[in-house]
C-alpha cells in the first residue's frame, strides 16, 4: 500500500507541469464549450443527441 | 511540454468516446427519437398511453420551437456518424480537462485510482448539475437557454472546487467550505420554465433522466480507468522528476 501511495503523486515540480496543464485545460474547455454550450447552429445540430444525453442544457 | 501525457489523455478520451456511443444507443437515443415524435407531430397519430387531452394542450407551447423537422446545418455524417464524432471529441475534451486537473494538483492518475477520477468527473459534470437541472428530452419545457447554461457552468465549477476541498484537503474548514460550494447552486435553484406543460409523457422523461445518468456514469468510469492505463503505459517516464 505504501508504494501505491507514493505513485499517486507526481514528483515533477509544478513549474515543469504548468505549461502542459494550462494547454490541456484550455484545449479541453474549448472542446467542451463547442460540444456542449456553443450556440452555433451547425455545432448544435451535430452535437444534438450527445448534448441531450450528456445533460447539457439544450434548445 | 509533456507531449506524451497530452497524447495519452487524448487516446483515453477517444476510447471512452467510442464506447459511449453504443451505450447511448441502448436507451438514450431511442428516447430522444421517441420524444421528437411528440415535438414534431404534437402528439397525434400515436398509439401510446398518453391521454389525448395532455397532448392536445401542447402544440401551442411547442409550436415556436425552431427544431421541428428542420433539415439542419449539421455535419454530413448522418445522425449516428455525427453523434460518434461528437462523442469522440467530447471524450477527448473531458479527458484533457481531467488530465489537466491531475497535473495542476500533482496527482497521478493510475489504473487503480482511475475509477475515482472518473467518479469525480461524473459527480462534477453530470450528477451535480442533473440534481437540479434534470437531463432534458426534446420538446420538454425549459427556461431560457443562456440562463440554464450559465447555471450549469457555475454549478460545474463550484462542484469541482467543492470536490477538491473535500477530497484533497484535510482541514475541517476546507471540507465544510467544499460542502457549501456543492450545495449552494441547488439552494439558489436552477432556472425553471414558467409553464411546465409538456408534450413529452413524464414516463419518457424519467426514463431518460435515469438512462442518461447511467450511461454517463459508465462513460466516466471507462474514461477514468482508461486515463490511468494510458498515462501509466505511455507517459509515466515523463512524470518522473
Amino acid at each position: 500500500m505504501a508504494t501505491a501511495r507514493t505513485s499517486d503523486t507526481i514528483s515533477l515540480p509544478l513549474a515543469s507541469r504548468l505549461t502542459t496543464a494550462v494547454v490541456s485545460l484550455l484545449l479541453g474547455v474549448f472542446i467542451i464549450y463547442g460540444v456542449g454550450l456553443s450556440h452555433s447552429e451547425t455545432l448544435h445540430d451535430t452535437a444534438h443527441d450527445t448534448r441531450h444525453s450528456y445533460g447539457f442544457p439544450c434548445h | 511540454m509533456l507531449v506524451k501525457y497530452l497524447l495519452a489523455t487524448i487516446v483515453a478520451g477517444l476510447f471512452a468516446g467510442i464506447l459511449l456511443t453504443p451505450a447511448m444507443y441502448v436507451k438514450n437515443v431511442p428516447l430522444i427519437l421517441h420524444a421528437e415524435e411528440y415535438e414534431n407531430a404534437g402528439g397525434e397519430g400515436h398509439s401510446h398511453d398518453a391521454p389525448a387531452a395532455t397532448t392536445e394542450t401542447v402544440p401551442a407551447a411547442v409550436a415556436p420551437h425552431e427544431h421541428a423537422e428542420e433539415a439542419g446545418p449539421e455535419l454530413p455524417f448522418g445522425r449516428f456518424g455525427n453523434t460518434l464524432l461528437i462523442n469522440l471529441v467530447a471524450g477527448a475534451g473531458f479527458a484533457l480537462i481531467t488530465g489537466a486537473a491531475a497535473l495542476f494538483l500533482g496527482r497521478r492518475i493510475t489504473v487503480q485510482n482511475g475509477i475515482y477520477w472518473g467518479l469525480a468527473g461524473f459527480f462534477i459534470f453530470n450528477f451535480a448539475p442533473a440534481f437540479s437541472l434534470a437531463p432534458e428530452l426534446p420538446a420538454m419545457p425549459a427556461a431560457d437557454l443562456a440562463t440554464r447554461q450559465a447555471w450549469w457552468l457555475i454549478t460545474v465549477v463550484l462542484t469541482a472546487g467543492g470536490v477538491y476541498l473535500i477530497v484533497l484537503r484535510d482541514q475541517i474548514w476546507a471540507k465544510l467550505l467544499g460542502f457549501v460550494l456543492i450545495v449552494a447552486p441547488h439552494i439558489y435553484g436552477a432556472p425553471e420554465a414558467e409553464d411546465l406543460t409538456s408534450a413529452v409523457p413524464p414516463t419518457l422523461a424519467s426514463e431518460f433522466a435515469v438512462s442518461t445518468l447511467t450511461t454517463n456514469l459508465f462513460f466516466w468510469v471507462v474514461l477514468g480507468t482508461a486515463l490511468g492505463w494510458a498515462i501509466q503505459n505511455y507517459a509515466s517516464s515523463e512524470l518522473e522528476a
